[in-house]
């Protein structure tokens, strides 16, 4: 198996790489809002997707990164990939913060818990007018830096993935499935599920923030209502379950397939897109509630490195 | 000698309920111990307070001499306690040996090798990479109690564990519950079949509406009328 994966992703990668120097402006920002994607939906799976305690507010640390570097870059002139890092960190100091007491909730109350920190910190974004501009939102000075960009967001597409794998095959990981499974078990097993669920929470964090941070950076203005967007999270949701959650490459597998679809049906009817992704959910959560990669780990019996 | 756990006075109430109320007990090493009672006579609820899944109102509970009471489950479970649960608590989409092996520490290659031991052990080494979710009831059952024995425990509560099980798959059981007490381990288990109660346990301990009413020899027991009276009414 890992004969064939191994080079198979090397070629893909190569593509990635050369992709910028072949493609048209509109391939090279399709390609990179994939990336976002991809490292997104592997970042909830990695707390979600693993200890099935499901964010309802992933966005928030997306929104987080993305103001954190637009006021590093417009008010401290950082250079933006210093900025895109530094929102990282914002996003993961807001997680440790809002994780300690909220990763104590369990099931919905956490969920909602989290969908209640998108929306604290989307009014409270939109109340610091002088800060952070507001509803009126907030500019960064111009620059022309697709390209950069685009290999800046492919990094951290591919950061979070190898990051994925790492855990997946790792004790640790093995570890947040137990929290997924039965918590009690976990603990009465002798694991610390505190602490787990909150390492966690911070690494998935992380990519989110950075990502967001470059979000910014490429779309040269960021304002509340598109920074924290529910629907964001949910399109993160829809794109694990439907690929398989808890797995290496079903984040990956539903990034590009929900993305793609939906970029083509968009691109000609405006407002199917909405519609397949709700008959997407439901097909996934009634016919297959593993995802693909799930259902195919079980039939096949594939290693979790897959 | 230190006994390897004392519970002293143990309380816990739920709303007016008292499901266990001032419990006493003091547990040797290397010996196996019995405790039965009628529905919600409060024995899963004291297991509960040892293992720390629950919080005591009042009492101690002390471990090789040790106050654990209080401390999270997950730190009682390090200290040497394991336990199985009433109602199988597996881990379904994770394989059987990988439930044994999320337990471990330190080097990987060692900890699958002795998951893989121990999983022969209770017969189950060809089902090893098997999800544990697929497995019988009774295989689940053992994969449950191999995996409690991971961090090699002193003292190992079982909440029925002859509920469900078949004859074959019981006599297993009761003979790795022997082979444990002959290794120096301290066995606490909640019963309802009395044949393995009488059969296996040294000193047994009856609680009636959370309150310990009789602690002796299983013969002895039999004939005592608080736990005749508890069980079959006056």
């Amino acid at each position: 198996m890992r004969r064939v994966v191994l080079p198979a992703l090397a070629v893909v990668l190569a593509a990635l790489a050369v992709y910028p120097t072949v493609a048209s402006g509109y391939g090279v920002r399709a390609m990179l809002q994939l990336f976002m994607w991809v490292a997104l939906a592997g970042s909830w799976n990695l707390i979600s997707g693993l200890t099935g305690y499901v964010s309802f507010g992933h966005i928030a640390f997306f929104g987080a990164g993305a103001y954190a570097t637009a006021l590093a870059i417009a008010r401290w002139h950082w250079p933006w990939p210093v900025a895109a890092l530094a929102g990282g960190v914002a996003a993961c100091l807001l997680a440790l913060v809002i994780g300690y007491p909220c990763l104590r909730l369990k099931g919905p109350y956490f969920a909602i818990s989290m969908l209640g920190l998108n929306e604290v910190l989307r009014a409270l974004v939109s109340y610091f007018e002088g800060l952070t501009g507001g509803g009126s939102g907030l500019s960064l000075p111009t620059l022309e830096a697709t390209i950069p960009i685009y290999y800046a967001m492919g990094a951290v597409a591919v950061a979070v993935t190898a990051l994925a794998y790492a855990i997946i095959t790792s004790r640790f990981g093995l570890r947040l499935m137990t929290i997924r499974e039965d918590e009690v078990a976990a603990e009465a097993m002798g694991i610390d599920t505190a602490r787990h669920k909150l390492a966690a929470f911070l690494l998935s964090a992380a990519g989110p923030g950075i990502v967001g941070g470059l979000f910014a950076r490429d779309q040269g203005f960021i304002e509340p209502l598109s920074t924290f967007a529910l629907v964001m999270t949910i399109t993160m949701i829809v794109m694990v379950l439907f690929g398989g959650k808890g797995t290496v490459w079903g984040p990956v597998l539903g990034a590009v397939v929900l993305f793609v679809s939906q970029e083509l049906v968009w691109a000609r009817f405006p407002y199917v897109h909405q519609l397949l992704f709700g008959a997407i959910i439901v097909a996934v959560v009634l016919l297959m509630p593993r995802g693909v990669l799930g259902v195919l780990q079980q039939r096949y019996r594939l290693p979790r490195t897959i | 000698m230190t006994p390897v756990l004392e519970v002293d006075g143990l309380v816990k109430s739920f709303g007016g309920v008292t499901a266990v109320d001032r419990v006493s007990l003091r547990l040797e090493a290397g010996a196996i111990y019995g405790l039965i009672g009628p529905n919600g006579s409060g024995k899963t609820t004291l297991f509960n307070c040892i293992t720390g899944v629950e919080r005591a109102d009042a009492g101690r509970v002390l471990l090789d001499g040790r106050r654990v009471d209080g401390l999270p489950p997950w730190r009682i479970a390090r200290l040497g306690v394991g336990r199985t649960f009433q109602t199988i608590r597996i881990f379904p989409e994770l394989t059987a040996v990988e439930n044994l092996l999320v337990v471990t520490e330190g080097d990987w290659e060692a900890a699958c090798a002795r998951a893989r031991e121990l999983l022969a052990t209770v017969k189950l080494e060809r089902l090893a990479d098997e999800y544990a979710g697929n497995l019988s009831y009774g295989q689940q059952k053992l994969v449950e109690f191999a995996r409690m024995l991971m961090r090699d425990p002193g003292l190992v509560l079982l909440d029925e564990p002859a509920a469900g099980v078949n004859r074959t798959l019981l006599n297993d059981l009761l003979d790795a519950v022997r082979a444990l007490r002959d290794r120096g381990r301290t066995v606490l288990l909640v019963e309802h079949d009395m044949k393995v109660v009488m059969g296996l346990c040294e000193t047994v301990f009856v609680l009636d509406h959370g309150e310990k009413i009789a602690e002796g020899p299983p013969g002895f027991i039999q004939g005592d009328e608080r736990v005749i009276e508890a069980y079959f009414g006056r």
